[in-house]
């Protein structure tokens, strides 16, 4: 007995034929066993039948296209047939299986609800909005509000709650499962890594007087953003992770590259660097003050490139 | 805001407005002419105006119509005119788009051309094909030092394309806290009066009509006729005339060079600011203001005094270049219900670095370039330590002159901070960054 599977895109079983015969005829014509609709499958196309050693062999019948194992390059006129690799024909995939063919053992089901998601994804949204509220407090200088509190963190819920849906959506609808939990836990978890690059950067522009962390936030902002998306995809579906991570990566590097495009031109407009001053408490200085003349020195270099952006500046004027 | 609001600022806009009047004003401006058996001081000096008095156009040369007008006035037989600056900046800065026109109120019109120019007091000579006009002298009293204050002056021009008139009113003496010298005059100047003479009872001229202060009533300011003589001295001597548009150039550098010698000459001294001393310029051409918050409402959760003071100093140098102004501000921020993550936050608000703005930047200016640094005195003195900010943009145009802005907030207590800036237009950067250190060095702690 021979069982066939025919396998949708992502691979799961579509329909599933049992042949009681010790041979099975595959192809679109009507005198085979499993009648594939695929008009790249030729009418007699395959055929799988037990050897002499009782292995499950295929052979293709002389098809224009071919068999193939799937993802495989090979053309294929006879092989063993293992069970575990699908066979491509055509456009659609097959899984030939023995009566034999061995499954994996029962897994176990959890005996209670698994605490541990859960428990990761109340601490991330709990510190998400924690960092949030944190945030809007200390740069509150005017009168406290509820709403002025209220409005962002609820936004903040819905934008988490609508992004992981439309991934959970998209993983329940390519792959059959939601898994609501794992892509609430990886939204959180990048909305806290931003958080979090934001305030160090912050940090960074006042106590070390680099602002070059803050400048450059959008760059952390889009790797964050990718990095999140590139692990949603991969609950979407855990094949072709190579394909996806390198669609999301050049999609990234073109947004980053535009944003800084923009940045520069804006910069060539209105002449004004886009520079993060940013102040705090002073105890939080991490470097040693420079002295006065060591700062006026930096600032008399600072000439020379007011003087060559100047001879940069000239041609057009000239022209006036 | 005061006399940088000059008079031609708006002309462009109402003599667009006016164009369909033009042809009324010639006819008014004919009939005028005709005034005969004067009662009146007034009458006299107007009857005698005509032939003398110049309206001064300047035209956009490939459409032929005013792009916006002045006044002028004859000042020797052989076609010298005085009038502003500003009423032919376009002309000496484009001449290839501008060029200019005067008319008189008997009807005379022709070219004319500009000789030479004194930017810093809004002067200019103009030369006029005419031959034996009769022309305006200089006051003997207005030259040597000031006529009494409220003599009666009578200024003559073209307010508004509306047609040549002459109004009434009175010497006030240099007017206070400026750094060039103006004459203080109380009557009605109007855009387009610009560039014409104010002379005394006996018809002789005291001053030129430069501007006007908005929001004021009747504020209006003449430049002394002496600087008016002092030019026209030098055209006289000149012996051939200069490239106008890089006399310009010369001439803002050389005079901003002055300005800031003088302004590091007096220095700066400490004054006191809540617990801090705060560094107050001693030039007298500085006008300080204090504002506090203590009033408002809601109460503020920080309370913060000011001190702002501006200096006068920025000159006209192109319809859209105003420069040369200096500007101290000195707030004492003091937390009242703010912690010190809050208190930073305001502090960041009121530091954030800025330049003055003279004029559009593509222009004018190259890119503005910064750097920020935690300052700390060499020795041990009284200087808390600081978060300095030091922006700069050069000009494309003026070689060697900078804007630059200087800001510093004291670092040593987290609950009050002393926010000091320093602001510098047209300035060298020698000079600027020598200021900047004095500057500096004056903000410290009076404990």
């Amino acid at each position: 007995m021979i069982w066939v599977e025919v396998l949708s895109r992502h691979r799961d079983v579509g329909s599933r034929f049992r042949i009681a015969a010790s041979e099975v005829r595959i192809g679109r014509g009507y005198d085979n066993d499993v009648i594939i609709d695929d008009p790249y499958v030729a009418a007699r196309h395959l055929r799988v039948f037990h050897d002499e050693a009782g292995q499950l062999v295929a052979e293709d019948l002389g098809s224009a296209n071919g068999t193939f194992l799937d993802g495989g390059r090979e053309r294929l006129a006879r092989f063993v047939v293992d069970g575990k690799h699908p066979i491509r024909i055509g456009k659609t995939h097959l899984r030939i299986r023995d009566v034999n063919h061995e499954v994996e053992g029962e897994r176990l089901a959890a005996t209670e609800w698994q605490t541990l998601p859960v428990v990761a994804a109340a601490a991330l949204g709990a510190s998400l909005l924690g960092l949030s509220a944190l945030q809007i407090w200390l740069v509150q200088t005017g009168e406290m509000r509820a709403s002025g509190y209220l409005g962002p963190l609820l936004g903040i819920v819905a934008m988490v709650l609508l992004w992981a849906g439309i991934w959970a959506l998209m993983s329940r609808i390519f792959s059959g499962s939601a898994h609501l939990l794992r892509n609430l836990l990886i939204t959180l978890a990048g909305g806290l890594a931003f958080s979090l690059y934001h305030e160090v950067a912050r940090l960074l522009a006042f106590g070390w007087t680099f602002s070059a962390a803050a400048a450059y936030q959008y760059v952390a902002m889009w790797l964050v953003l990718a990095v999140v998306c590139f692990l949603h995809l991969r609950e979407v579906g855990r094949t072709r992770l190579k394909l996806k991570g390198a669609i999301v990566g050049a999609l990234f590097v073109v947004a980053i590259a535009f944003q800084t495009l923009q940045r520069s031109e804006a910069f060539s407009d209105d002449g004004r660097q886009y520079r993060v001053h940013q102040l705090m408490p002073p105890a939080l200085r991490a470097v040693r003050l420079t002295e006065q003349n060591v700062f006026f020195g930096e600032i008399a270099n600072l000439k020379t490139r007011l003087d060559s952006d100047r001879v940069l500046a000239r041609p057009s004027e000239t022209a006036r | 805001m005061a006399q940088g609001d000059s008079v031609a600022v708006s002309i462009v806009r109402i003599a667009r407005a006016l164009t369909c009047l033009l042809l009324l004003t010639a006819l008014g401006g004919g009939a005028a002419g005709s005034a005969q058996g004067a009662s009146s001081i007034a009458e006299n000096i107007y009857a005698a105006a005509p032939p003398r008095l110049l309206q001064i156009r300047t035209l956009v040369a490939d459409a032929g119509q005013q792009a916006s007008i002045g006044s002028g006035f004859l000042v020797s037989a052989d076609g010298l005119a005085i009038t502003n600056y500003h009423v032919i900046s376009q002309a000496v800065l484009e001449p290839k788009t501008y060029r200019l026109e005067y008319a008189t109120p008997d009807g005379g019109r022709g070219e004319l051309s500009v000789v030479d120019v004194d930017v810093p007091n809004d002067l200019a000579v103009v030369r006029l094909a005419r031959r034996d006009a009769p022309f305006f002298t200089f006051d003997g009293a207005a030259m040597e030092g000031t006529p009494p204050k409220g003599e009666r002056l009578y200024s003559m021009g073209n307010p508004l394309d509306l047609g040549f008139t002459i109004i009434e009113g009175t010497y006030n003496g240099l007017v206070d806290r400026t750094y060039n010298e103006r004459v203080h005059f109380s009557g009605a100047l109007n855009p387009g009066m610009s560039g014409g003479p104010a002379v005394s009872a006996e018809g002789q001229v005291v001053g030129v009509n430069v501007a006007t202060r908005r929001g004021g009533q009747l504020v209006s300011f003449l430049v002394p006729a002496r600087y008016a003589a002092s030019l026209l001295q030098r055209v006289r001597e000149q012996k051939s005339p200069p490239d106008l548009r890089a006399e310009v150039g010369r001439q803002l550098a050389a005079w901003q060079s002055g300005l800031y010698r003088s302004f590091a000459e007096k220095g700066f001294r400490s004054a006191a600011l809540g617990p801090y001393l705060a560094p107050e310029t001693v030039a007298p051409w500085f006008n300080c203001w204090a504002n506090t918050n203590a009033g408002a409402t809601p109460k503020p959760r920080a309370s913060i005094n000011s001190i702002n003071c501006k200096a006068d100093t920025a000159m006209y140098v192109a319809p859209d270049l105003n420069t040369g102004a200096i500007q101290i501000d000195h707030s004492y921020v003091k937390a009242t219900d703010l912690n010190q993550f809050q208190l930073a936050t305001l502090l960041t608000q009121m530091s954030q670095p800025r330049l003055l703005g003279g004029g559009p930047f593509r222009k004018w200016y190259t890119p503005q370039r910064c750097h920020e640094d935690f300052v700390g005195a060499a020795s041990a003195s009284d200087q808390p330590p600081l978060r300095v900010v030091w922006c700069a943009q050069a000009y494309r145009e003026f070689e060697g002159l900078y804007d630059v802005s200087l800001t510093a907030v004291t670092q040593d207590q987290g609950s009050a901070a002393l926010v000091s800036r320093l602001s510098l237009q047209a300035v060298a950067y020698d000079d600027a960054v020598s200021l900047g250190k004095r500057f500096l060095q004056s903000v410290q702690s009076s404990k």
